[in-house]
């Protein structure tokens, strides 16, 4: 089962991934110079994308009161205060224990989604059986109602169950696929390989398991990663949901700690804000830049080894 | 799915245990403070739930006086939350919903009479002058924290509606501080302000549009002898009345006297006092330290007069309770909640913990126990100052108040971008009154 | 050849490789003995238990949380509910005066429409963009993946706020850029006419998920397929729309339910860079952000459940159009048959 591991996997790859064979070279000269205006090309938009973040960094060793004054890159009095005070902690809290809160929750949401939303997205892509067309427009329609309006229902069940102050409110519905978009996202995944693969199988009989982990799981982990990576960054970034559902400040994760500088009835701390949030920016780049690089490599070098 | 006779009746059980606790220890008519220890078992362990809204340095504070609290009362746990004003309020509506509100919360008065009248909140007369001190507040002040006959939140403190000036860039364009005089003179003056700037060549306006905040309408109609809305909850203006007030902006909106919109909204929400942008503002009066600590360094003082005159020796200003303490009324443990109440009110230590971070300290304990920094000072020299100006305080403000003063800001907002018409204004308002009346 | 018959030629090549790839695995099995078949109505059944057993967990998930509190929401849309009280049947009272009687609403409505038929359509080519020349060499691409995704990053902190006022305030970035070419227009931030599309490029900032789904989508294009069109002699454009666009048609599909859904559902960008106001002058208030206030600050939950449920049957329209219009131009490989 080496099918693609050794090709050159892009439409116009002359480049080979990974110890493949020598590139073709067709026209040497011409390549060079499409790699050099590829370069500038994307390094033009980087710079451009990528200047509001510089300009975040450089802000938070602004004091306070320059917020609002000084839309310039440097700081006119530069200071590391900010990151002086927000390492301190708050009310009682250090910082590292809102780092931890939210990473906590973060994996055990990876964990959750991955396995719930890549069952239910098998049986709605390969499985036929009656209903599964009313189930999906229903999963689907899941996506469409705004969040806001069934907030309080929620929180009431939650409240019911006397969940309110746990994470299990922020962690269960992630082992129950509530999230439709990573469904639907692994859906169409695997709606796209062909299906005589799982079709031998079935011949050589193997189950539905056996298929989904055999076969699929290992061809949609472009999509696995994917969601991995959504899922990890969105529940790390979450802000309405541990807000209703976490009381204690022990408890809190980042978000709302980085909201508890700014108070519109008293001051607000924007030196303080700018600084916590991009800490707390650090460990979701760094899990970015690690996990995209299974991204790359997706199907093309890892694929199916026999 | 939503019970709420189940949680009526759990709070109606609720409060037949309080006061069955009373009864038994033979102290439901209330006595002296001395009686209050009896009224339950000192030594029960107990936790309470606390939450408050600010930052950072607040909690730093709440963290200071619980600490105290428990020096005195060592078998009540007091866990405390926080969050930004907002998220508070938004947690607290989920939770009034769906069940499950702190035992303690630190109150706003807009909110009040909406909790209040739901049955969320406790009754405290059945704690007041025994458990709950009220020798130190005056008796004008309890009224505050009354809704229907009942006390359901005490104030902390107070503020009283005020104006604001920044000497330091007065003096910068060489104008003098506003002497005082009618809205036409604050007017006159402001334009003087902008024009001097001008010419000097600095970005500085005179000030903000007033009629863009519901507060100035209020002191006007209360000029007037008239409150915004009736014992009954009944709007008391016309919309001729509030045409004339929008149109009173008409010119030094569009003579550039005042701050433009524009400018305004690049630096929101900070306020173009906050950068000083412009040298008076009229708002409430403990909103000075948060003026001086966004101004930045650069400022050390503030000036703090009294509004504009509408009516030569009208009652128009009044004290408001800038925050309150309520308890809930599914709370386990009422007077252990009301204990904690009366100290965070009531005690010196207390007060010298939070100094003026949540107003002027209401009761006369709590500001003796408070060391008063300069600004401060000032604030409670010019609360005493507007004596003659103090009337009674309007009846608590009606359900929904909080959004038509939000909708009275946005109005005013587009009256400055010029995208809205006064009469245009006037109706969207009190279409907008109609349907919150009639929530 | 048209694109559509050439994207079945492909397709069939794709499953040649696949089905080579079987048959290895089979022999590496030591092969099996085929099921003997027990009728069809037998198989009907076992494939329905599995198809449940498969979905049990998202079941639950959507019978325990989401029916519930989504049927209750239809309920309140036609009632007076403020929280605290019982909610109070109206009828369509509600869904009256939205249309008749609330200015606010219908200039919301306006500016929903606005961010997303501009917005969603410029971010999709960005994204799309991106990830084809991201996808084109493999060199430093990993930084500038990262480079790229890092503004979806910070999601809707508060910082996203002070950074993008700061950019788009007088004499700020942008301003400053555009008066290098002679444009004077001074802050957007404060202008009523540039709020809007301010707010539209925030959207596009931050393409990180788009792009990376295109990504992922890339990566499963099998070699092959390009291989089989290079021998028929296509160049890179046929390549491109033969290959490229056909295999990635399910994820582009994708994208563009999901993105335009998330459009009309725009809310915390607006609600934090207008501090919850949706000023100035209601050209941040889009269609949730107002949805949210008419909830939460001014307890009116009847009336924001009825705006709410106007807004899943617009998007369910467009979203059943999408779905019908797939079966043109979405090519799913596994179902091509």
């Amino acid at each position: 089962m080496t099918y693609t591991t050794d090709v050159p996997r892009a439409e116009f790859a002359e480049i080979t991934t990974e110890g493949g064979r020598a590139p073709r070279r067709r026209a040497p000269r011409r390549k060079t110079i499409n790699t050099v205006i590829w370069f500038v090309v994307l390094l033009a938009f980087t710079a451009i994308v990528l200047y509001p973040l510089v300009w975040l960094l450089f802000s938070t060793f602004k004091p306070s009161s320059e917020f609002g004054q000084n839309p310039g890159l440097l700081p006119e009095n530069p200071t590391i205060d900010n990151y002086v005070k927000v390492v301190e902690g708050i009310g009682g809290t250090p910082l590292w224990q809102f780092f931890a809160n939210s990473l906590f929750i973060a994996v055990m949401a990876v964990i959750g989604t991955l396995i719930s939303s890549a069952l239910a997205a098998y049986a709605f892509a390969r499985i036929k059986f009656r209903g599964v067309g009313v189930l999906f427009a229903a999963m689907i329609g899941t996506l469409l109602l705004p969040f806001h309006v069934i907030i309080i229902p929620q929180y009431i069940l939650f409240n019911k169950l006397e969940l309110v102050d746990t994470y299990w409110p922020l962690i269960l519905p992630k082992f129950l696929a509530t999230e439709a978009f990573f469904v639907f996202l692994i859906v169409q995944f695997i709606r796209n390989i062909p299906r005589d693969m799982d079709e031998a199988a079935r011949i050589d009989g193997a189950g539905h398991l056996r298929i989904f982990f055999s076969i699929i799981v290992p061809l949609i982990k472009p999509a696995l990663i994917t969601s991995a990576i959504f899922t990890f960054i969105w529940t790390w970034n979450d802000f309405l949901g541990p807000l209703l559902y976490v009381n204690s400040p022990e408890k809190y994760p980042l978000p709302i700690a980085l909201r508890l500088y700014n108070d519109a009835t008293s001051t607000s701390d924007y030196g303080a804000t700018v600084a916590v949030s991009f800490l707390a920016l650090l460990p979701i780049l760094i899990f970015f830049i690690v996990f995209q690089r299974f991204l790359v490599e997706g199907v093309a070098t890892q694929g199916l080894k026999g | 799915m939503f019970n709420i006779r189940k949680r009526r009746m759990a709070a109606a059980a609720a409060a037949l245990t309080a006061s069955a606790a009373l009864v038994l220890t033979g102290c439901a008519a209330g006595g002296g403070a001395d009686e209050a220890a009896a009224t339950y078992d000192p030594d029960e362990k107990v936790t309470l739930n606390l939450a408050f809204w600010g930052n950072d340095v607040r909690a730093a504070l709440y963290e200071e006086a619980i600490a105290a609290f428990n020096e005195e009362y060592p078998n009540i746990t007091v866990n405390s939350s926080f969050l930004g004003f907002p998220e508070y309020w938004e947690k607290r509506q989920t939770e009034a919903a769906g069940g499950g509100l702190p035992d303690v919360m630190q109150f706003d008065y807009s909110y009040l009479r909406q909790y209040s009248e739901n049955g969320l909140l406790l009754d405290l007369e059945p704690y007041l002058g025994n458990i709950i001190d009220t020798e130190p507040l005056s008796e004008n002040i309890l009224q505050i924290g009354v809704v229907g006959g009942e006390t359901t939140g005490i104030p902390t403190s107070t503020n009283a509606w005020g104006m604001y000036t920044n000497p330091k860039l007065l003096e910068q364009v060489g104008v003098e501080e506003f002497a005082g005089g009618d809205w036409q003179d604050y007017d006159a003056w402001m334009k003087e302000v902008t024009d001097a700037a001008a010419a000097a060549g600095v970005e500085l306006w005179g000030g903000t549009d007033y009629t863009g905040r519901i507060q100035n309408f209020e002191v006007q109609q209360r000029a007037k002898g008239e409150d915004l809305f009736t014992d009954e909850g009944e709007p008391n203006f016309t919309e001729e009345d509030l045409a004339e007030f929008w149109e009173q902006g008409d010119t030094i909106r569009t003579d550039g006297t005042v701050i433009g919109q524009q400018r305004l909204e690049e630096v929101y929400p900070l306020s173009g006092f906050d950068t000083g942008l412009t040298a008076s503002e009229l708002t409430w009066d403990n909103f000075g330290a948060g003026y001086l600590g966004n101004l930045g360094a650069d400022y050390t003082e503030l000036g703090l007069i009294e509004p504009p005159v509408t009516e030569e020796g009208a009652k128009d200003l009044y004290l408001k309770p800038s925050m309150l303490h309520s308890i809930a009324s599914t709370t386990e443990h009422p007077e252990a909640a009301a204990t904690l109440v009366n100290f965070l009110v009531n005690s010196p230590a207390s007060g010298e913990a939070f100094g003026t971070n949540r107003g002027l300290p209401a009761s006369e304990t709590a500001l003796e126990g408070a060391e008063l920094d300069p600004l401060s000072q000032q604030i409670a020299d010019y609360e005493a100052s507007i004596e003659d100006r103090l009337g009674d305080a309007p009846p608590v403000p009606i359900v929904g108040y909080g959004t038509l003063e939000e909708k009275f800001r946005l109005i005013g907002q587009e009256l400055g971008y010029g995208t809205l018409t006064v009469d245009d204004a006037v109706d969207q308002f009190f279409s907008e009154m109609d349907v919150v009346l009639n929530q | 050849m048209s694109t559509e018959t050439e994207s079945i030629v492909t397709a069939e090549a794709g499953s040649r490789s696949m089905r080579r790839g079987m048959r290895e695995l089979r022999r590496a099995e030591g092969g099996g003995t085929p099921p003997v078949s027990a009728g069809r109505r037998a198989h009907g059944r076992r494939e329905t238990i599995a198809g449940y057993g498969f979905l049990v967990p998202w079941l639950i998930g959507f019978l325990g949380l989401t029916v519930g509190p989504m049927i209750y929401s239809l309920y309140l849309a036609f009632t007076k509910y403020n929280l605290f009280t019982e909610p109070e049947w109206v009828g369509f009272d509600n869904f009256v005066r939205m249309f008749t009687d609330d200015p606010n609403y219908l200039q919301s409505v306006q500016i929903t429409l606005v961010y997303v038929l501009v917005g969603t359509p410029i971010k999709l080519a960005a994204a799309l963009g991106i990830a084809l020349l991201l996808n084109y060499r493999n060199k430093g691409s990993g930084f500038f993946r990262s480079s790229f995704y890092a503004p979806s990053l910070i999601g809707a902190s508060v910082s996203v706020a002070i950074v993008w006022r700061a950019m788009f305030s007088t004499g700020g970035p942008v301003d400053g850029s555009l008066n290098l070419f002679g444009i004077q227009l001074g802050g957007w931030v404060g202008n009523v006419a540039l709020v809007l599309p301010m707010m539209i490029l925030l959207a596009v900032w931050q393409f990180g998920a788009p792009m990376v789904i295109f990504l992922a989508g890339l990566k499963q294009v099998p070699a092959e397929l390009y291989e089989a069109a290079e021998v028929d002699g296509a160049g890179p454009v046929r390549k491109f729309w033969s290959v490229t666009i056909p295999m990635l048609s399910p994820v582009i599909f994708f994208n563009l339910l999901l993105e335009t859904i998330n459009a009309f559902q725009v809310f915390a960008s607006a609600f934090i860079i207008s501090n919850g106001s949706g000023g100035p002058a209601g050209m941040t208030n889009f269609y949730t952000v107002y949805l949210y206030k008419r909830g939460f600050a001014d307890l009116q939950m009847g009336y924001a459940s009825a705006m709410a449920w106007v807004l899943v049957v617009v998007v369910a329209i467009i979203a059943f159009i999408l779905f019908k219009t797939q079966k043109s131009w979405v090519h799913y490989a596994g179902e091509n048959r």
